[in-house]
């Protein structure tokens, strides 16, 4: 049973290593075949990464220590993140009672370290998208507790990977399905900063959420920031990939991978579908949004408590 | 008994040792020398209570009406008094460094270390007292010192208004408290705490609802809960840094104490108080956090973020009281718990913020940030304390504020069997504090990422060197108290729960045979957060390190910010604090008043032309409207109806028919 724990664990870790470059890699590619163009390779974003290990970075003038470090705060709250969030169904390494606060709060300490070493090198092209970030962030926070709230009716437990993995056996889980997995979609692309909330593409500086914030990074600075960004886009894949998994980790574990493999990289075709068929929000429009994510938890989680106990 | 009277007497001795006409700098080395006394008589005091020793209980005759005075110190007054004091005295170190360039001058620095000193002693009347007029003369010796530390800097009008508004609004407080007390003594026939809980354990209905309410408002004026909260910023901005630290993170946490005491005296509160405070908590972390995103001043923003704090820790109170009507013991244990150990962690990081925030006044002589920026080059100790506080003040993890958070939300999604409405209701509540949450944190990257990263923003602020020793040293005690509660959250729930374990106490026997392991559990779950926390904190020093060495063998070049091909960029284009906040600000234009003042450029050769925007206090404006123009305005709406419209006067006789018929049905009188 332990062995079968670790090597669990392993599993988790070296998804979450291995699937922020790939899931990027499929997003692009469906992208591209929407163009009508073959694509980057699957791997691509890792030999981006590579190269930017091997680069000198260069730092602004103004900056301080903060902007390194700040980074390696993005990168290394993300991955306990990643380490909290179920993957695979009901199981995630680190798990205990109310850990989806400590989720949510570490990506919020990401987020604040991101929006510091933006401000950090004082330009206002940053500034803007730390602005933005931090008032589109707000508008998203209240989502996720309301999903949470509406899961812990639906299910009766208090550890995030329970939450998610154990809504199978909800007797609501045939129509709180599509609710719950629309709310968790909005967050990913709140979060992962995707269309319609943020465009990874823009080409303007002031139209950019998450990319204007990182403008000044280079080298190894802008890889672990990269990474992060693509570490959080998998780990909003791997819950939605966790709540519909049918297998369970415990008994089947290699029939839940495979089958959490196949449905993230289904939310990332799904995230590549929704980038080519639409054009991004405009800025002011984004709050309403993620508003709408809110809207929709709540009356999840009224109809959980309404017929879900 | 003896060493507290000692300890009072040290703080009177040392007052009146201050006022003596000695050099200043003595002055202010008595009043130190006599908190660091009376703090070690009051830790070895306190000491025992709050590791599991027995209530100190003392007695004094004292002539008729007042009768016999009683101090009581249980494990609730222990955990206050246990941080209160030692605070004051490092506030009263700070002031050494804060008030520096008067201690060569005329003024008198010792009136200000007596008051100091003074509000040392109220915290030991009111937080031992079991009398209710000790009580009552300890609260009243803490807002009156407190006024008059406020109006330090009195030559300046809005300073004396700003003191004058609080003493207003601390003596409004007053009333609604001596009304309960008038209640109570009546009823219960003695002053003691303890006479006054039996009577209101014995009679549940509406009299002891409307002392609820009236203590709930006393208290709420005290902690500056909104809407009682509109002297608070006022007050936090007139007053040196160290007074608006010590008001904020102390001497308010008296409101909060003799909140959860009189909850505590009810035996079992009603469903609806717990409920009626979870709202009115929330409403406060709300508004609180709403308004500190559109402060351009430092320390009115930290004020306003008190309303906010005392509100998240209302919010476990309340969890707490609902626990107690519905004998839940794991509710109780976690929401007071979680609200008391919000109290000591916001008295840490609250205390830090103020101080950096009053070094930074204390180098610049400004704390308007829009004038700042690239403090942190020049001032690193004072940003990274500013820092570190921010991080706790958002509740983010590794530092102490997510531990209070996170208790109050294993509070809020417990996961037990409550009933349906209760259930979506906490879960909306603990949506509500995750909303605080994410704009608390938006605006401590404002207040830090304006003030102190980027580059200066107004030539005539100069920023040379840091703030003095005496400053830092407080400031670096509290941030390592921020740290170490976060990391080993252990300690600062073995200082509240012996005081919880007397509201577990109170439970019926059943519930109380199922609450034997829930403290225990308590521990254990935030052991496992420090226990996180710490490893997070420690890679990232690590990585730090690391990438530091790394650095040393290939240096980095260095190169002008990205400014999108533009080559002339100046200090005055970099985003401010108005323009950061102004997407979100936009959005509750209710709440956030924006003003803005400014002179448009004229003519073909325009000499100057400045913008100048800031955030009111909606709630201030609305009730000096009502104050100034309220006849007006009700005249003014009053004439909107014409009486000799005939729709008018038949809407109006419905409405009165309606309301005939609904009491007379509410009364079941006539018609039966």
């Amino acid at each position: 049973m332990s062995a079968n724990l670790v090597a669990l664990a392993v599993v988790h870790v070296l998804m979450a290593l291995a699937m922020p470059i790939l899931l990027v890699g499929v997003v692009n590619r469906t992208k591209a075949r929407w163009g009508g163009r073959t694509g980057p390779v699957l791997l691509q974003s890792g030999w981006d990464l590579l190269r930017l290990l091997r680069k000198q970075p260069v730092y602004s003038l103004v900056a301080t220590p903060l902007f390194r470090a700040g980074a390696y705060v993005v990168l290394l709250a993300s991955a306990l993140g990643a380490l909290i969030a179920p993957m695979l169904g009901a199981y995630a390494p680190l798990h205990f009672a109310h850990d989806f606060v400590l989720f949510a709060y570490t990506l919020g300490l990401a987020r604040l370290f991101l929006m510091l070493s933006a401000l950090d090198v004082g330009s206002a092209f940053e500034g803007m998208g730390a602005a933005r970030e931090a008032s589109f962030s707000a508008f998203a926070e209240p989502a996720l507790f309301l999903l949470i709230g509406c899961l812990g009716i639906a299910t009766g437990q208090t550890s995030f990977a329970l939450l998610v993995g154990k809504l199978h056996a909800s007797p609501v889980f045939a129509w709180l399905v599509v609710p719950v997995v629309a709310v968790l979609f909005i967050l990913l692309q709140s979060e992962a900063s995707r269309v319609p909330v943020d465009d990874p593409l823009t080409h303007l500086e002031l139209t950019m959420v998450h990319e204007v914030m990182v403008l000044d990074h280079s080298g190894p600075e802008l890889a672990a920031m990269q990474f992060a960004g693509s570490l959080k886009l998998s780990t909003y894949a791997g819950l939605i990939a966790a709540l519909l998994n049918p297998f369970s980790p415990l008994d089947e574990p290699v029939a839940a991978t495979i089958a959490a493999l196949l449905l993230m990289g289904a939310v990332a075709v799904a995230i590549g579908c929704v980038e080519s068929l639409t054009a991004r929000l405009r800025l002011r429009r984004v709050p309403r949004y993620l508003l709408l994510a809110s809207l929709l938890a709540s009356l999840c989680l009224a109809a959980a408590s309404a017929w879900g106990r | 008994m003896g060493t507290l009277i000692a300890a009072v007497l040290v703080l009177l001795l040392g007052a009146a040792a201050c006022l003596l006409p000695l050099p200043n700098r003595l002055r202010a080395g008595i009043g130190i020398l006599s908190q660091c006394v009376a703090t070690g008589l009051v830790g070895a005091m306190v000491a025992p209570v709050l590791v599991g020793g027995e209530v100190l209980v003392g007695e004094l005759a004292w002539a008729y009406p007042v009768g016999t005075l009683r101090v009581r110190l249980d494990a609730l007054g222990a955990f206050f008094l246990a941080w209160s004091l030692p605070m004051t005295l490092l506030g009263s170190v700070y002031a050494r460094g804060y008030l520096q360039p008067y201690l060569g001058t005329q003024r008198h620095v010792g009136v200000h270390y007596a008051l100091l000193n003074m509000v040392s002693l109220s915290f030991v009347l009111v937080y031992a007292g079991d009398h209710a007029l000790i009580f009552l003369l300890g609260w009243e010796i803490a807002a009156l010192s407190a006024w008059l530390l406020v109006i330090w800097d009195y030559t300046n009008q809005k300073v004396r208004f700003a003191g004058f508004n609080y003493l207003v609004s601390t003596h409004i407080g007053l009333m609604f408290l001596v009304a309960a007390v008038m209640i109570l003594y009546t009823h219960a026939g003695a002053w003691d705490l303890g006479s006054f809980g039996a009577w209101l354990q014995r009679n549940p209905g509406s009299e002891r609802n409307a002392v609820f309410l009236l203590l709930l408002t006393g208290f709420g004026l005290k902690s500056a809960f909104f809407p009682f909260h509109s002297w608070l910023p006022r007050a936090h901005a007139a007053a040196p840094a160290h007074v608006s630290a010590l008001m904020s993170g102390v001497i308010h946490k008296a409101g909060l104490y003799a909140l959860v005491r009189f909850v505590w005296l009810t035996g079992t509160p009603d469903e609806w108080m717990g409920w009626l405070l979870i709202a009115f908590s929330a409403c406060s972390a709300l508004v609180g956090a709403l308004y500190t995103v559109g402060q351009r001043d430092l320390k009115r923003l930290l004020g306003y973020s008190s309303t906010e704090n005392v509100g998240i820790a209302g919010i476990g109170f309340g969890i707490g009281c609902l626990g107690m009507s519905w004998n839940n013991p794991t509710l109780v244990a976690i929401g007071f718990a979680g609200g008391l150990m919000h109290v000591l962690n916001h008295a840490f990081f609250k205390c830090l913020l103020f101080y950096a925030a009053g070094s930074v006044y204390q180098v610049t002589h400004t704390v308007d940030i829009e004038r700042l920026g690239g403090l942190a080059r020049r001032m690193p100790w004072t940003a990274a304390g500013f820092l570190v506080g921010g991080i706790a003040i958002s509740a983010l993890p590794p530092f102490n504020g997510f531990v209070s958070e996170f208790t109050l939300y294993s509070g809020l999604f417990s996961g037990q069997d409550l009933p349906a409405g209760a259930q979506v209701a906490l879960c909306a509540v603990g949506a509500l504090l995750a909303f605080v949450g994410a704009v608390s944190a938006l605006s401590i990257t404002r207040a830090f990422g304006i003030a102190f990263l980027g580059t200066p923003r107004d030539p005539a602020v100069h920023a040379k060197a840091e703030a003095s020793q005496w400053m830092q040293v407080p400031m670096a005690l509290h941030a390592l108290g921020v740290v170490l509660l976060g990391v080993f959250p252990a300690l600062g729930l073995l200082m509240v729960q012996r005081a919880v374990g007397i509201a577990l106490g109170q439970l019926p026997g059943g519930a109380q045979a199922a609450s034997v392991g829930v403290l225990g559990d308590l521990a254990a779950t935030v052991s496992r957060i420090g226990l996180l926390a710490g490893t997070l904190l420690l890679a990232v020093l690590v990585v730090w390190v690391l990438r530091a060495w790394v650095g040393r063998i290939s240096p980095a070049a260095r190169s002008a910010t990205w400014g999108c091909g533009y080559a002339a960029v100046n200090a005055r284009m970099q985003y401010t604090g108005a323009s950061f906040s102004s997407d979100f600000g936009r959005r509750f234009d209710g709440i956030l008043v924006r003003v803005q003042r400014q002179k448009a450029p004229e003519g073909y050769f325009p000499a100057d032309a400045w913008l100048v925007t800031d955030c009111v206090d909606a709630v201030e404006r609305r009730l000096f409207d009502v104050i100034r123009h309220g006849d007006a305005s009700a005249s003014a709406i009053s004439r909107q109806f014409r009486e000799d419209d005939p729709r008018f006067a038949f809407a109006a006789g419905l409405v009165a028919l309606v309301v005939i018929a609904g009491l007379v049905l509410l009364a079941g009188g006539p018609l039966q």
